[in-house]
């Protein structure tokens, strides 16, 4: 029989030795992990509202434009120029990127409108509601039974802020007036079927959304003439990655380039970095308060049993099979432990996942950045972080018996005999 | 001194031409003591003022994607009424736009609508062309609003001239920062304006050219703006037809009559 096994099997007999130590220090560990998955999940989930906030409402993960269409936005800079392009093919070409989720094509311009007193400026975005559904949430925020009908209808969707502003409710008729492609004086009357409420005073004060052809009738562009292809990819810290690919893939038209959200959005990749990095300072801290706290319960536990140690010692077992021993006690104490505070936190988490935290008491309704913050934080699980976590705390376990555990192991058996009894 | 009543030309004239001889009004004469700025006040102010005016006028708007022109109809009366519709292209005819006060409605024939511009809207473009809804109803302030010098007094490309140089009051609430416009001498008709940013660059030139008599008035009937910005984008207004101090009926400058 080998030490390793004499020592696996006393370590793991000596654990239930005295169980309510055991469990006290057990239920430290477990305690300790349980807080720190839920911790790390609404880091992890902060960080991806803000990154779902920001892309998700209109910008989506990546954009492809003509290479001058930015930061003009020039009508006649459409995707693939004056020709236009077979724009089926070509959200059909793309679509052949594996992790290419949703596109949707988009028509801007700029114009007036009217209720007669009253007019504004508007920012006017054509889009093909299908089609914007599987990239952003713009067309989500309708009030119920509103939605964009299909193109020839002129249905117009207005920002809440816009709306109030020329006297629009649902059912109104506005005039809309621009300046088209050809040059001439662009005007149609649309009707107001629905009013948005993005949670972003700009975007409510002067967004228009109407049918992409619509739009292209409006603007005199050919239906193959699009300003804009905005996509979704499965994971959005991905998109450097797909818009590389993209460009290199001759999948695009010619003289059309995709930008990635961080691209696009220097703000939002700078936030979500500053966002990463004080979450990281935050986590590593609460970890080494959560190994001082184990690091306490098992040191305390190993200097109670001075004088068990003492007796192996005077029994004859080598001070190094004595450490070894301890050692694999804690390595047990510390996986049981691990497995329970995986167990607590994997609740925590699937509540923080569905039902989230609801900060609106606190902090009522924030924008921050152009991006808007949902009040309800949810919990999304960040593997890397919670690994890390797991092996900091056994660290700090095994740490926590080594220290006492080599005095004691080393001790001359007398007086680790003499020490305080138990209990 | 007197303001210079925007006058009997048309609309854009009331805001270009007017304001530029306007400069002349003031200024000057300390400089040169030969010209006598009130002469030469009156002589614009005479030139120009017309308790109303009638023309049509042709517009072309040149871009770098697109040409388009137009012929438009022109009213006005006094300096705060002006009527203008479009009469060709056919797609646009009836398409119209009135300034009364500090207030800009355009009436949409394909639609059936007058729409009023918001101050909002003052900068965008009035009917494609590189003249903003802004310049249609700002007064001519130029004497009130910028300190007036002569800069030049002599021979300039081969016509004796005066130049003189517009620069803002403190205070005053202007949009250039600095306006050169240039006079020639025998006849005192102006011959280009330039309009500088508050920075200095140049923002658009604005030539006269083709000075003739209309409606019993020597008169420049062509306008010919070029923004800076925009290389080899230009519109150029020329008048066909001037009529002076005619009686238009009360109704001209109403909601009503924009539709007509």
């Amino acid at each position: 029989m080998s030490a390793l096994w004499i020592a696996l099997r006393l370590g793991w007999r000596n654990l239930w030795r005295n169980p309510r130590r055991s469990l006290i220090t057990l239920a430290a560990i477990a305690a300790a992990y349980a807080f720190l998955i839920g911790m790390i999940g609404l880091m992890e989930g902060l960080k991806n509202q803000l990154l779902r906030n920001g892309t998700r409402l209109q910008l989506g993960d990546f954009q492809i434009h003509e290479s001058t269409y930015l930061p003009d936005r020039n009508i006649n800079d459409t995707i693939g120029a004056d020709e236009g392009v077979d724009l089926q093919a070509v959200l059909a070409r793309i679509s052949t990127q594996p992790e290419v989720e949703g596109l949707s094509a988009r028509v801007y311009g700029f114009g007036l409108l009217s209720t007669g007193s009253f007019s504004s400026g508007a920012q006017l975005l054509g889009v093909d509601p299908a089609a914007e559904l599987f990239v952003t949430t713009l067309l989500r925020g309708l009030r119920p039974g509103s939605s964009l009908p299909a193109g020839g209808a002129r249905g117009l969707i207005l920002g809440q802020a816009l709306a109030e502003e020329i006297h629009a409710r649902p059912g109104a008729e506005v005039a809309v007036v621009t300046q088209s492609a050809d040059g001439t004086l662009g005007n149609d009357l649309f009707h107001v079927v629905g009013i948005l409420r993005t949670g972003l005073s700009y975007q409510d004060r002067s967004l228009a959304v109407t049918h992409r052809s619509d739009l292209q009738e409006l603007l005199a562009l050919a239906p193959g003439r699009v300003h804009e292809v905005a996509g979704r990819i499965r994971d959005p810290l991905r998109a450097d990655r797909v818009c590389a690919l993209l460009n290199g893939s001759g999948l695009l038209p010619p003289h059309t380039k995709a930008q990635s959200w961080g691209e696009l959005s220097p703000q939002l990749r700078d936030y979500v970095k500053l966002s990463e990095s004080t979450n990281g300072l935050m986590i590593f801290l609460v970890a080494l308060f959560a190994a001082f706290g184990v690091l306490n319960t098992t040191m305390m536990a190993v200097f109670e049993r001075t004088r068990e140690i003492g007796m192996l010692g005077s029994l004859g077992m080598r001070p190094a099979l004595i450490l070894l021993t301890i050692l694999l006690e804690s390595l047990f104490l510390g996986l049981l432990g691990l497995a329970g505070g995986f167990g607590i936190g994997a609740l925590i988490m699937s509540y923080l996942a569905t039902h989230g935290w609801d900060l609106s008491r606190w902090v009522g309704e924030v924008s921050m950045l152009g991006t808007r913050m949902d009040p309800i934080l949810k919990g999304a699980w960040s593997w890397g972080q919670v690994g890390w976590a797991a092996g900091g705390l056994i660290a700090a376990t095994l740490l926590a018996a080594f220290l006492p555990a080599r005095r004691v192991a080393w001790m001359q058996p007398v007086a680790a005999l003499a020490a305080p009894t138990e209990g | 001194m007197r303001y210079p009543k925007s006058g009997p030309l048309a609309i854009l004239v009331l805001l270009t031409v007017c304001p530029s001889l306007g400069g002349e009004v003031t200024g000057g004469s300390r400089q040169a003591p030969e010209i006598d700025a009130r002469k030469i006040i009156d002589r614009i102010d005479r030139l120009l003022r017309g308790d109303s005016s009638i023309g049509t006028m042709e517009m072309s708007v040149v871009t770098s994607r697109w040409r388009r022109d137009m012929t438009l109809a022109l009213w006005s009366e006094g300096t705060d009424k002006v009527l203008v519709k479009v009469l060709a292209p056919k797609k646009e005819a009836g398409t119209a736009t009135l300034k009364s006060g500090s207030d800009i409605w355009n009436y949409l024939p394909k639609i059936d609508r007058t729409i009023r511009i918001p101050t909002s809207m003052m900068m965008a473009s009035w009917m494609g062309s590189h003249y903003t809804n802004d310049d249609l109803v700002k007064e001519s302030r130029l004497v009130r609003d910028y300190d007036i010098k002569l800069s030049f007094d002599g021979v300039r490309d081969g016509q004796e001239i005066y130049e003189f140089t517009l620069t803002p009051l403190p205070r005053a609430p202007v949009v250039w920062g600095r306006i050169i416009t240039e006079v020639r001498q025998k006849d005192l008709m102006p011959l280009q304006s330039k309009y500088y940013a508050e920075d200095g660059r140049l923002k658009r030139t604005l030539a006269f050219s083709r000075f003739r008599e209309m409606g019993g008035r020597l008169v420049p009937a062509v306008m010919h703006m070029t923004p800076e910005d925009k290389p080899g984008e230009y519109t150029e207004i020329r008048y066909t037809e001037l009529k002076f101090d005619v009686p238009l009926p009360p109704d001209t400058f109403s909601l009503a009559a924009l539709r007509k």
